[in-house]
């Protein structure tokens, strides 16, 4: 709609331009010499190597921005930079051919090429660069000065004449005011649609915050989790120690200190719990408040509800009747043994699996078919577990992605999650350890396959037996689901979970009640485990 | 952690067990499955020792074999796998002695932190930690070979 408004504009301006000068040819060619000069360095060819007509012929480019610069604008033109140069062609209403990325790239002038084009500025057509003219504000000038010359020129045709010009001349005037009240309109217009975009933009990025800080939380959770179960480990491997007679070190008991000392700032800080404070939530989103008018301080504190809400119903539940059948899971995993035996726990749960042995399978598998939950071994022929999250995690930030390892070691872990991956499962696993994880990502979801039924109510599928027909047909609603997930802009790199995570290790600690803690530690398989 | 006293963690292996309920024989499947695949890794690990004696691969095949072998409960295999991948890594380079590996041995296990000895320098070349892994290697047959007259004996069949 745009486009056109201005083409009319652009004709209705050189329309009556035209009919007014058409003897005026010399007095105009004073009026766009800027632009002959340009055409007469393009018809010599003499700087063929930093500027030249398109082959074409109806656009030129400017090949070397550089030697442009330095060659031809001090020898014939009074700009001192390209920029100022490309402003008084944007004046003369040049518009620069726009390329995509991929245009530049295989483009024949070079990917740092310039290509500028005007409806009349041609390949041997000097004629039609009478049509071209200053525009806007300097028009209506211009005009007068034409009515003029043709009132002097023409001054044997007299009154006639000059009544017909003015009538011309007035309508021109009006038009022109119509026109730059109608410009003015679409700008408005433009400015509002930008700004609907951008508040848009803002409020899926405060989403997407909130879902990173959600994960923060947990990952926080769990490394508490894991801390206070080595230093409950420590804490008996000492008793037990000093009960069978062996001295240990003083140091060793100033460590046991240290973690009691932690514990005890942990309880304090849960007395001055209080519900999610707003002064805390604008530090925490920087920016994005304003945009999101509706983000209410209630929604801001959702996430820690989230995290606090989460472990409790866990505990009353009996536990498989909170999990619905049909979810999907990718299992990546090298090793046979393990293979079979987690594939049944997860059958045993209603899932349906689909086996893959190795990172890079994993990574192609995942660009094509989405997964309720992906259980992902760490130690793999051709691409370990962890590389392959971040890879993953570059188009699908959505996905759940547990580590099955047995490394569980804090720096191990800590690696884990900084690729990408949600949590960590450590091997050997139990039936229980596994379903408390299937609960901690999958409870409350509705499996992918029944979303697309919803969709799609011919499409049949039968969980249990049939996970082969029922990924066909996934397949096919897959690419969409797919292209949606991948229009989203990605996650920049894990790296900026790291950078936020220093400004939220604060409230995990306040918010979060001991009892949920608890329930969490009880909850978490790695405490129950004795390392292998 | 020492070695574990039991050679099976029947916590594990009965609910692997208790599966057999709607597919029977998947737990003695999964054991005779296992038994092939540590075959195979022993094997890898000999050639491997005799031949190009590299660590990296030998620490890959350790913590393979430990993963499998703990997910079946056959804790002490899994903890001599966990040796091998150690010292693989050398991150340990000590392997303890015989009386103290023997099934059900009266000699207390040394503390974990024996298994590395700070006096011996990190410089100690590869050929070093081969040996230790080939005693490490040496002790998983023999546990593999306790391991499956256990489970023999559990599924009244030679498996």
């Amino acid at each position: 709609m745009n486009s056109n408004k201005s083409n009319d504009t652009d004709i209705s301006r050189t329309s009556t331009s035209t009919s007014i000068g058409a003897a005026t040819a010399s007095t105009k060619a004073s009026s766009n010499d800027f632009v002959r000069k340009l055409f007469g360095i393009l018809e010599r060819g003499e700087y063929s190597d930093i500027v030249r007509w398109t082959e074409s012929g109806d656009s030129f480019v400017v090949l070397d921005t550089g030697k442009f610069t330095t060659q031809i604008l001090p020898n014939h033109f009074k700009h001192s930079n390209f920029a100022s140069f490309v402003r008084q062609l944007n004046k003369y209403d040049f518009h620069k051919v726009k390329k995509t990325p991929e245009e530049r790239q295989t483009s024949q002038y070079g990917e740092l090429s310039w290509e500028f084009k005007h409806p009349f500025f041609t390949r041997h057509n000097e004629e039609a660069l009478d049509n071209i003219k200053r525009k806007t504000t300097v028009q209506r000038k211009i005009l007068l000065d034409e009515n003029a010359i043709v009132l002097q020129s023409n001054d044997q045709q007299g009154l006639q004449d000059k009544s017909t010009v003015n009538l011309i001349l007035s309508n021109t005037v009006t038009r022109e005011k119509f026109n730059s009240l109608k410009r003015k309109v679409e700008r408005l217009q433009k400015d509002l649609d930008f700004a609907k975009e951008e508040r848009y933009a803002a409020k899926l990025e405060f989403q997407k915050l909130n879902a990173k800080y959600n994960t923060i939380v947990e990952s926080f959770l769990t490394f508490k989790n894991v801390n206070d179960g080595l230093i409950n480990n420590f804490n008996q491997l000492c008793s037990m120690l000093s009960s069978r007679g062996f001295d240990l070190p003083q140091n060793f008991y100033d460590q046991i200190d240290v973690g009691n000392n932690l514990n005890k700032t942990v309880n304090i800080d849960q007395k001055l719990a209080k519900p999610y404070d707003l002064s805390n939530a604008n530090a925490m989103v920087p920016g994005t408040l304003q945009n999101t008018p509706d983000a209410e301080a209630t929604n801001l504190s959702l996430p820690l509800q989230d995290v606090t809400a989460k472990p409790v119903p866990e505990v009353e539940s009996d536990g498989q009747s909170a999990l619905t059948d049909g979810f999907h899971v990718l299992l990546v995993e090298d090793d046979a043994v393990c293979i079979q035996l987690c594939s049944k726990f997860l059958r045993k749960y209603g899932c349906t699996v689909e086996v893959v042995t190795d990172g890079l399978s994993a990574i192609s598998t995942l660009e094509k078919f989405r997964y309720d939950l992906v259980l992902m071994d760490i130690v793999m022929p051709n691409l370990d577990g962890a590389t392959a999250t971040s890879i993953v995690r570059s188009f699908d930030n959505h996905t759940p992605i547990i580590a099955m390892t047995g490394n569980i070691e804090d720096q191990d872990l800590i690696t884990y999650l900084q690729h990408g991956m949600n949590d960590i499962l450590a091997k050997p696993f139990t039936k229980d350890d596994l379903h408390s994880m299937l609960i901690r990502y999958l409870r409350g979801r509705v499996p992918l396959s029944k979303q697309q039924l919803e969709k799609q109510p011919q499409v049949q599928t039968r969980p249990q037996s049939q996970a082969h027909s029922e990924l066909q047909s996934q397949g096919q609603t897959q690419s969409q689901t797919q292209s949606m997930a991948q229009a989203r802009p990605p996650l920049q790199s894990h790296h900026s979970i790291q950078s936020i995570s220093g400004s939220v290790s604060q409230p995990p600690s306040t918010s979060v009640s001991e009892g949920d803690v608890k329930i969490l530690i009880e909850d978490e398989p790695l405490l129950k485990k004795q390392r292998v | 952690m020492p070695i574990p006293k039991e050679i099976v963690d029947w916590n594990i292996l009965n609910e692997i067990v208790s599966m057999d309920e709607d597919d029977p024989e998947f737990s003695k499947g999964l054991v005779i499955q296992y038994f092939d695949q540590a075959e195979t890794t022993f094997e890898q690990m000999q050639t491997n020792l005799e031949g190009a004696g590299d660590l990296k691969s030998l620490a890959n095949l350790g913590h393979f074999l430990k993963g499998s072998s703990a997910a079946l409960g056959l804790q002490r295999i899994a903890w001599v796998c966990e040796r091998i991948q150690n010292l693989g890594r050398k991150k340990e380079n000590r392997f303890p002695g015989k009386e103290y590996l023997v099934y059900q041995s009266p000699v207390e296990m040394p503390k974990p932190g024996d298994y590395v000895d700070t006096r011996i320098p990190n410089s100690q070349d590869d050929s070093f930690y081969l040996k230790l892994i080939c005693e490490a290697l040496e002790q998983a047959r023999y546990e593999f070979s306790l391991a499956r007259k256990e489970l023999s004996a559990y599924y009244g069949a030679e498996l």
